[in-house]
């Protein structure tokens, strides 16, 4: 690549993350770097001096470390499974696997709830089978808060390594694989030595996502009432009417962590060197099992995904009743819930908008993803490690911090005024604030897809007279693609389902997107959860034949994201 | 290819019709080049809707003339400070009064007070202080009842209804847990009530902090002297705070985790609780979930409205809240639904301020009948002069001694301590009544932001280290 393309592009996306990142991050946060004498570090100093803090972080750290290894050991098998191996079904369940993804915010706790309770789901089936005692039922969430928290983390959150680890399989050239089996390589042996060094800046692009999610991760706490955590602390204390600087030095030392340990994880992990042998021309076709491999396969899936859509199960079942109390599943129906919530005259409107915002936000993701990509993997521009690093930061700074910092950035006469205008429409501001907070999921899947990608390919384009243009078009993008598109649905889906810039920067109704509609239904007293969560199941639904309907249109052969 | 892709936004687009084919033909949407009313809110989206349209149809009858309400809702209370904060600060680098929202409406006169009491002040003087003056007379609308401040002194804001915290909790539970229903804020100390309480954070919202200094103030009202009462009163909060099982800062929460059966009682505004437990009814006429106030623990508060300084449509706002305190939207809180006057959606269960609205005639249409604020036998009168001083004080001192250290507090509750273990378990030291309501709010005032924080670890430390004792004390007794 062209050095001085390189290090232009390089400046401008230095520029537009400072712009609409580091600006009103620092803006925020910047509050725990000043007293009354001028800049200071004393505030991060006390968070460590706090024994509070302390023990925050290291929960977080705990959680982070857990919630990953178990997401790897639901996510590894599953795309294993998929790349070598024909069972029953296979369509549907490797697309069944990826529904957590779509699980409404608000409303998959409430769900979680229903089925985890004191006089919930689980303990009224266990009662059935006399398996708890009735006088003093098992309070799961509080009983089992740390492990019940990274279960939950791990089931909502293994997607993201199941999907970037199914597009690092199929850019492996299966001759290597098969190499070794003719030479005798055991299974085991092979896939330690063989499959999974050649895989790694997949699970490399899909660990550091799920490390750093589950490390900062506030909802799922919330619903465990897990509090000793620092997500949780950072948010009570954004939320302390005291004005106390502590947690946004808190955000600071989070910040500094995430980098920190994602360097080191990328020096240890994710330093790959772009492959020299030539891409697979041909696939080879999944192995055929017999009877029992073959159902086997199938019932891990089948598993999998039960376990995981539970919440999703509890919304729907929510959606249909006016009440879930002391029973398996609710002893009533009511579908009125539907024409209640999806005729609210807030809902086409938050649609709408929703699309566009989450839409145009993954636009961005994907060109600025994919230049950063670039930069990163094919240039070599000084400190592009950093860059790497400073593009990870959006998932360690909690949701409200950027909210915050937008909000008083686009007041009038603030710098960002310009995206609201007067009329306070904040269409753009909630473009870029989701296109900040996904831009991570683009560029480690693209990363990931430039790394297992020859380079050689793009250079013989190169020498053949191809410009820069035809060959990302012909060549680069082809073979990313795969990779790319597993990107791009995660920060379309997260980006759908986001919560905490819609709050606060979609102040008016006209501009709800769907999760404000879901917070405001909520709201509505007396039946709020069981309307919220109607308007939830829509929104699965939606996604889900999205993402399904994304990876349909792109599969040729018929098995999920290969190209 | 194409038709896969003809297949898959064939059904996204019926997806995506059911909504289109359910709408009832209302919107959100701002029509044409229609004036808009802003109005900041952290109201649920009951209110909103039912003010909303009722106030556009109000307006459109009054003057012909069709308007638009644009409902800005950051969230709660300390977002909405937020949003007020900046947009202030903004307004202010431009030499601007405000940042052009037009109503500020709901929240709790403490959020209100202090955005009056700003320099310059953010609010307006209300019009309808004049134009109504005799709702103002013959305590029609009381400047203060038991002991809350109902309006401004300098006609800022006015509240519109009234509302009360108490204890919501659930019969099913609290039968399996052999526990009778709670009256007063005592009897959620009971220690089998551990990890069964569900509790509001006072210090993310100031009419959360102000039913804690309720209940202080029942005890220092009670009590001989005031050391003794305030030393009694933060024993009740320690311990109600050690059965908690959580602080949140959702209304919403409590009464529905309640009814879950995930707690057996909560801190709880009358409002949600009632709504909910009516909403549970079941056909014996019998509801899981009940509300009841703590006697003589509880004062009757009001969510206010107001007008910012730099409104873009001041005499609109001015209109809004005429509207408010007229007979049609004082009876939007508390008439049942379809009943002439009132909510055409649902009910919003609360109390008018207007006393005139009490009559006979009214209250035969309201959705509450029983136990009407006015008429009730009170037991209870709040006394700024005893705690008002130290009420941000306070937020910390339930800060240091409960929330932070919250697991080790509960731990050492649950160990039962007695004897010594007991006696320091209840030592409140330094958070003596002298302390929080003379020495700490001069301390929040005049020390920096680094020298409050070192304090606040401190004091969270000293007591993590207390309750820590507590559990060894208790370990060493087994």
């Amino acid at each position: 690549m062209n050095q001085r393309i390189a290090y232009i592009l390089s400046v401008g996306i230095l520029l537009i993350f400072s712009v609409f990142f580091i600006y009103p991050v620092a803006s925020v946060v910047g509050f725990a770097f000043m007293d009354e004498a001028g800049f200071t570090l004393s505030f991060v100093g006390e968070v460590f001096e706090n024994r509070l803090y302390q023990e925050g972080l290291i929960n977080a750290l705990a959680l982070g470390v857990v919630s990953t290894l178990l997401s790897l050991v639901i996510a590894v098998p599953l795309a294993l499974g998929n790349h070598r191996y024909a069972f029953p079904c296979k369509g549907l369940l490797t697309a069944g696997v990826l529904l957590p993804l779509v699980l409404p915010p608000f409303v998959g706790a409430v769900g979680i709830k229903h089925i985890l309770g004191v006089e919930g789901a689980l303990n009224a089936f266990l009662k059935k089978l006399s398996l708890v005692d009735e006088t003093s039922p098992t309070d799961w969430l509080a009983e089992y808060q740390f492990f019940g928290v990274a279960l939950v983390n791990a089931l909502h959150l293994y997607p993201i390594l199941y999907l970037n680890l199914v597009a690092a399989l199929s850019q492996i050239d299966p001759t290597l694989e098969q190499a070794a089996e003719n030479l005798g390589c055991p299974p085991w042996r092979r896939f330690l030595r063989v499959t999974l060094p050649l895989c790694l800046p997949g699970l490399f692009a899909g660990g550091s996502i799920v490390f750093i999610w589950s490390f900062t991760e506030l909802g799922v706490p919330l619903v465990f009432d897990y509090t000793r955590v620092a997500s949780v602390q950072i948010y009570d204390g954004l939320k302390d009417l005291s004005s106390n600087p502590l947690p946004y030095a808190l955000v600071a030392v989070m910040m500094g962590v995430s980098a920190l340990i994602f360097l080191s994880a990328k020096f240890l992990f994710g330093g790959t060197k772009p492959r020299s042998t030539a891409r697979p021309i041909s696939l080879t076709a999944p192995r055929r099992l017999g009877v029992f491999g073959r159902l086997a396969w199938s019932s891990v899936f089948v598993i999998v995904t039960v376990f995981a859509v539970l919440p999703h199960v509890s919304v729907v079942a929510l959606s249909l009743t006016d009440d879930w109390y002391q029973a398996v599943l609710p002893k009533t129906l009511n579908f009125g819930n539907y024409s209640a919530a999806l005729g609210h005259p807030l809902v086409v409107p938050s649609i709408k908008n929703s699309l566009l915002y989450a839409g145009a936000s993954t636009l961005v993701d994907l060109i600025l993803g994919l230049l950063i990509a670039w930069i990163v993997v094919r240039s070599r521009v000084r400190g592009r490690a950093v860059l790497d690093a400073l593009v990870m930061l959006p998932l360690a700074v909690p949701g409200l911090v950027l909210a915050f910092g937008y909000l008083a950035l686009s007041q009038e006469g603030r710098p960002f005024h310009f995206l609201t205008g007067s009329s306070m429409d904040p269409t753009l501001l909630l473009i870029a604030a989701y296109a900040v907070r996904r831009l991570p999921y683009v560029v480690r899947a693209a990363v990931a897809g430039l790394q297992q990608s020859n380079p050689a390919l793009e250079e013989a384009a190169r020498s053949l007279g191809a410009t820069p243009c035809r060959v990302l078009q012909r060549i680069s993008l082809p073979l990313i693609g795969t990779s790319v598109l597993s990107g791009a649905i995660l920060a379309f889906a997260f980006a759908m389902l986001e919560v905490s810039d819609s709050l606060i920067l979609a102040q008016q109704s006209e501009h709800f997107p769907i999760t404000k509609a879901i917070y405001a239904l909520l709201s509505v007293l007396g039946d709020g959860p069981y309307l919220a969560a109607a308007l939830g199941v829509w929104a699965m639904a939606f996604l889900s034949v999205a993402i399904v309907g994304a990876t349909f249109i792109a599969g040729k052969k018929g098995g999920l994201f290969r190209l | 290819m194409w038709t896969r892709c003809l297949l898959v936004l064939t059904l996204l687009f019926s997806i995506v019709a059911i909504p289109l084919a359910l709408q009832t033909g209302e919107t959100s949407e701002k029509q044409t080049e229609q004036r808009q009313l802003k109005i900041l809110t952290p109201h649920n989206e009951t209110i909103r809707r039912e003010f909303g349209e009722a106030f556009t149809r109000y307006y459109k009858e009054e003057t012909g003339e069709q308007i638009y309400v644009n409902w800005l809702t950051p969230g709660g209370t300390s977002e909405i400070r937020r949003v007020l904060d900046s947009g202030f600060a903004a307004a202010h680098v431009l030499s601007k009064e405000g940042p052009g929202i037009d109503v500020f409406f709901g929240g709790g006169d403490y959020i209100f007070q202090k955005q009056a009491e700003m320099k310059p002040s953010r609010l307006v003087e209300l019009e309808v202080f004049r134009t109504r003056a005799e709702l103002f007379q013959e305590g029609n609308i009381p400047s203060s009842f038991t002991g809350e401040t109902y309006y401004d002194v300098d006609r800022k804001w006015v509240g519109l209804c009234l509302s009360q915290f108490g204890i919501c909790y659930n019969d099913d539970t609290l039968k399996r847990l052999n526990l009778s229903p709670p009256t007063e804020w005592r009897d959620l100390t009971a220690p089998s009530y551990h990890g069964q309480i569900a509790l509001a954070d006072p210090t993310k919202s100031g009419s959360v902090a102000k039913a804690f200094e309720m209940l202080l103030q029942q005890e220092l009202q009670l009590a001989s002297n005031p050391e003794e009462g305030w030393r009694r009163g933060m024993n009740v909060i320690k311990k109600i705070a050690a059965n908690a099982r959580y602080f949140t800062d959702s209304a919403t929460k409590i009464p529905q985790d309640v009814a879950q059966g995930d707690s057996a009682a909560g801190f709880c505004v009358d409002f949600y609780g009632k709504t909910l437990s009516e909403r549970l009814r079941a056909a014996d006429g019998r509801s899981r979930l009940q509300w009841t106030a703590p006697e003589g623990g509880t004062s009757v508060s009001v969510d206010p409205v107001a007008i910012l300084a730099g409104a873009d449509e001041v005499e609109l706002a001015q209109e809004f809240v005429n509207f408010c305190l007229s007979k049609e939207g004082q009876l939007l809180w508390i008439n049942r639904r379809g009943s002439g006057i009132g909510p055409k959606h649902r009910p919003l269960r609360r109390f008018p301020i207007r006393r005139d609205l009490y009559s006979e005639e009214n209250v035969k249409a309201f959705s509450d009948t029983e136990d009407l604020p006015y008429s009730r036998k009170q037991q209870f009168i709040y006394k700024p002069e005893l705690t008002a001083r130290g009420f941000g004080a306070l937020r910390l001192a339930i800060r240091v001694m409960c929330i932070d250290p919250h697991d080790e507090l509960k731990e050492a509750y649950s160990s039962r301590p007695s004897g010594h273990a007991l006696d320091i378990f209840e030592d409140i030291e330094p958070l003596t009544y002298e302390y929080v309501m003379g020495e700490l709010p001069v301390i929040l005032e005049e020390k920096s932001a680094l020298e409050v924080a070192q304090l606040t670890s401190q004091l969270s430390e000293e007591f993590r280290n207390r309750y820590l004792q507590v559990v060894q004390k208790g370990k060493g007794s087994e």
